[in-house]
This record gives C-alpha cells, sequence and structure tokens, in this order.
C-alpha cells in the first residue's frame, strides 16, 4: 500500500521525527538565506525586469546563483543560448552534489526524484551529506523525512525573502549602488570554492580573462574566462599532486580529506541558498 | 523598452533557466545507476563554478562601459574587497553585506 501512494505522491514516504529534525537544522540558516533572497529580488528588479517577470523567476527557476549570474546578460538581451550556458555553468556544482547524495534517491520514482533535485541546494545538500555520511541506508524515509524538511524551511525563505526584495527593489533609488550587493552575494559563493590553491589559480585567471576581453561580443569572453579558469585550476593541481608523487598512500589520504573540505566549503558556510 | 520588456524572450529565458535548474541538480539522480562521473571530468566540474561566477563578478566590479576601470576611484572594488575578506573570516552573509555596502555609502557620500 505504502508503494501505491509513494508512486502517485510527488514526495517519497518520510519520517515524521526526521522531518522535524530537518526544519530545525535550517532554520538556524533563515538569516542567511533571507538575505541572499533579498539581494536577489531587489537585484532584478533593480537591473529593469518588470515584477511580474521578477515573480515568475523567483518561483520558477529557483537558483540565487544562477539568477544573479544571468541579470546582465539579460539586460543586455545576450542571446539565448549564451545565458543558458552561463546558468549551466554556475550550476555544474550540483551536478557533483546529485552525483554524492544520488544513492538515498535513485529508488524513488520519476517524479519524485525530479522534484527532490529540484530542491536539493547547497545547504540542503550540505546538511543532507553532513547528517547522513556515514549512514548506510540507501534511501530511507528518515533520510527523505529529513531532506524535506529542510528543503522546506529554504524554499518558503526563500522564496518569502524573494518577494520581499522584489517589492523593495522598486523603491530604491538607483544612487544607493545596490547592483554592487547582487556581486557581493555571488563572492560569497565563490569565496568558500577557494579554499584550495588551484581554485585560487583558476578564479584569478578567470578575473584577468574576463576584464581583458570585456569588449568581445556576445560574451565570447565570459565562455574563454571559465575555459582558461578551468585548465589552469586543472594544470595547477596537477603540478602540485605530482611533487607529493614520491609518496602514493599519503597522496591518497590527502586527496580524501581534501575532497571532504570541498564538500563542506562549496556546500556549507556560505549563503547560497537556492 | 529593453529586453526586460520582451515577453517572448523572457518567458524563453526562463523557462530555459527552470529547465536548468532541474536538469544539473536532478542529473545523477534521473541517470542510471551504472554511469558514474569520470575523475577528471568531476574535477573540471569542481573548478567551473567559480570560475564563472568571477567572471561575471569582474567585468561588472572592475571595468565600466568597456574600459578597465581599477583604481582609487573604483569604490565598488574596494568595498568587494573589504566584504570578500569579512566573508572569508566570519561565513557570514549579514556581516558583508553590512561591512560591503556600508564602505561602498560611505565612499560614495565622502570621496564622492
Amino acid at each position: 500500500m505504502q508503494v501505491t501512494t509513494a508512486r502517485e505522491s510527488w514526495l517519497a514516504p518520510m519520517d515524521r521525527e526526521a522531518f522535524r529534525d530537518g526544519v530545525r537544522a535550517m532554520l538556524p540558516m533563515a538569516v542567511a538565506i533571507s538575505v541572499w533572497g533579498v539581494v536577489t529580488g531587489v537585484a532584478m528588479v533593480n537591473s529593469g525586469m518588470t515584477v511580474p517577470v521578477a515573480l515568475l523567476m523567483t518561483f520558477t527557476v529557483f537558483a540565487g546563483s544562477a539568477q544573479l549570474a544571468v541579470l546582465p546578460l539579460l539586460a543586455v538581451g545576450a542571446p539565448l543560448p549564451v545565458v543558458w550556458l552561463t546558468a549551466l555553468v554556475v550550476n555544474l556544482r550540483f551536478v557533483i552534489f546529485a552525483a554524492s547524495s544520488r544513492r538515498s534517491f535513485v529508488g524513488l520514482p520519476l517524479r519524485q526524484r525530479v522534484l527532490a533535485g529540484y530542491v536539493n541546494g547547497d545547504l540542503g545538500f550540505a546538511l543532507f551529506s553532513r547528517r547522513f555520511a556515514d549512514d548506510p541506508d540507501r534511501g530511507s524515509p528518515v533520510q527523505w523525512g529529513y531532506f524535506y524538511g529542510g528543503a522546506l524551511v529554504n524554499w518558503v525563505t526563500w522564496q518569502a525573502a524573494s518577494v520581499v526584495g522584489i517589492v523593495l527593489g522598486g523603491f530604491a533609488p538607483e544612487s544607493w549602488g545596490l547592483e554592487l550587493a547582487a556581486y557581493l552575494a555571488l563572492t560569497a559563493v565563490v569565496v568558500p570554492m577557494m579554499a584550495r590553491f588551484p581554485a585560487v589559480a583558476g578564479v584569478a585567471t578567470a578575473v584577468v580573462l574576463s576584464v581583458v576581453t570585456v569588449r568581445l561580443p556576445l560574451r565570447l569572453g565570459l565562455i574563454a574566462s571559465v575555459i582558461g579558469g578551468v585548465v589552469v585550476a586543472l594544470a595547477v593541481e596537477t603540478a602540485g599532486s605530482a611533487g607529493e608523487r614520491w609518496n602514493p598512500i599519503r597522496r591518497r589520504s590527502q586527496r580524501r580529506s581534501a575532497c571532504s573540505d570541498d564538500v563542506r566549503s562549496t556546500g556549507g558556510g556560505h549563503g547560497e541558498t537556492a | 523598452m529593453g529586453p526586460f520588456h520582451d515577453w517572448v524572450y523572457m518567458v524563453a529565458a526562463i523557462g530555459g533557466l527552470t529547465a536548468v535548474t532541474v536538469l544539473t541538480r536532478a542529473s545523477f539522480f534521473l541517470l542510471p545507476a551504472g554511469v558514474e562521473l569520470p575523475e577528471r571530468v568531476e574535477r573540471a566540474l569542481r573548478y567551473a563554478p567559480a570560475c564563472a561566477l568571477a567572471a561575471i563578478i569582474a567585468p561588472g566590479v572592475l571595468t565600466r562601459q568597456g574600459e578597465v576601470a581599477i583604481g582609487w576611484g573604483n569604490h565598488q572594488m574596494w568595498a568587494l574587497l573589504a566584504a570578500a575578506l569579512v566573508f572569508a573570516r566570519t561565513r557570514s552573509m549579514l556581516a558583508m553585506m553590512t561591512v560591503g555596502m556600508g564602505l561602498f555609502t560611505v565612499l560614495r557620500l565622502t570621496v564622492g
């Protein structure tokens, strides 16, 4: 019987106590989520987007950093493939999140997997992977309950704050320079990603390339900067690990701890929410 | 009447962006169990978002009308650097916004 309900529902079966745990775990993040949401809402309206379009974007796209990243592109009417590609690259971190938490979700019916994926933002992923890192269960009502509890708080806080920002954004004079707030919010996503040197080198390369190529049409400079930054980061990483090759055991254990650091730094701590 | 008022453009853009959200976040929830992320690809994926975001932020803050504008007079640049340092230390969104926007406003009102 539970199988039938699970198949018809968009939500996987959940344990109530775990759901409450998930809510409680996400609640302390509400301040950071709200700041992000308000900034994103203000930025959308401030850049010239109409209120109905901004509301539509908030309630469908539900990805703060991608929304902020494409605003300058939409403002100049950039070709849609460039807009989508930019959001795709910014969102690539979610592919890693999905890959590392998939075993808890792959057994679910299709629509439940789609919805769970859709709401699997940075903070929810960070909490979930921290809580169940050592859990042998390949998906359980406890895991799903905890996941949905956190996702619900994240979604409600994010959307409420975004709507507040969209309403407030219309009142803020241009001289306040609120577009800076959008860049600050994006910086809050980048900073924790720069925990290791290859990432710092990649980001520095991307900064230089993007400024140098700012006049290229169709934001080709953006794509060139990403490719250049990734190539440099990978080269620096390879050069770094080649220097440690004399001791493979030590290298492997270092790499494992570096990976778990990455999960913490890309997922946790920073303000990115949706 | 900019692109933001072009309904067809905006609705198409938002539709595609929503698809991007679902496709990236649900990606490995939808792929067959045997499909794994090759280590090399994962390494590249790990650096791409930071590079893309940096390549969005930098021209926005460091250039004006297609010209490089790095200097004492670029209040946004100093505010962003200060805010980034605060965030690196505190990991507090509220603190970074307060410092960044506060410094920008002070510079704007005093230095001009």
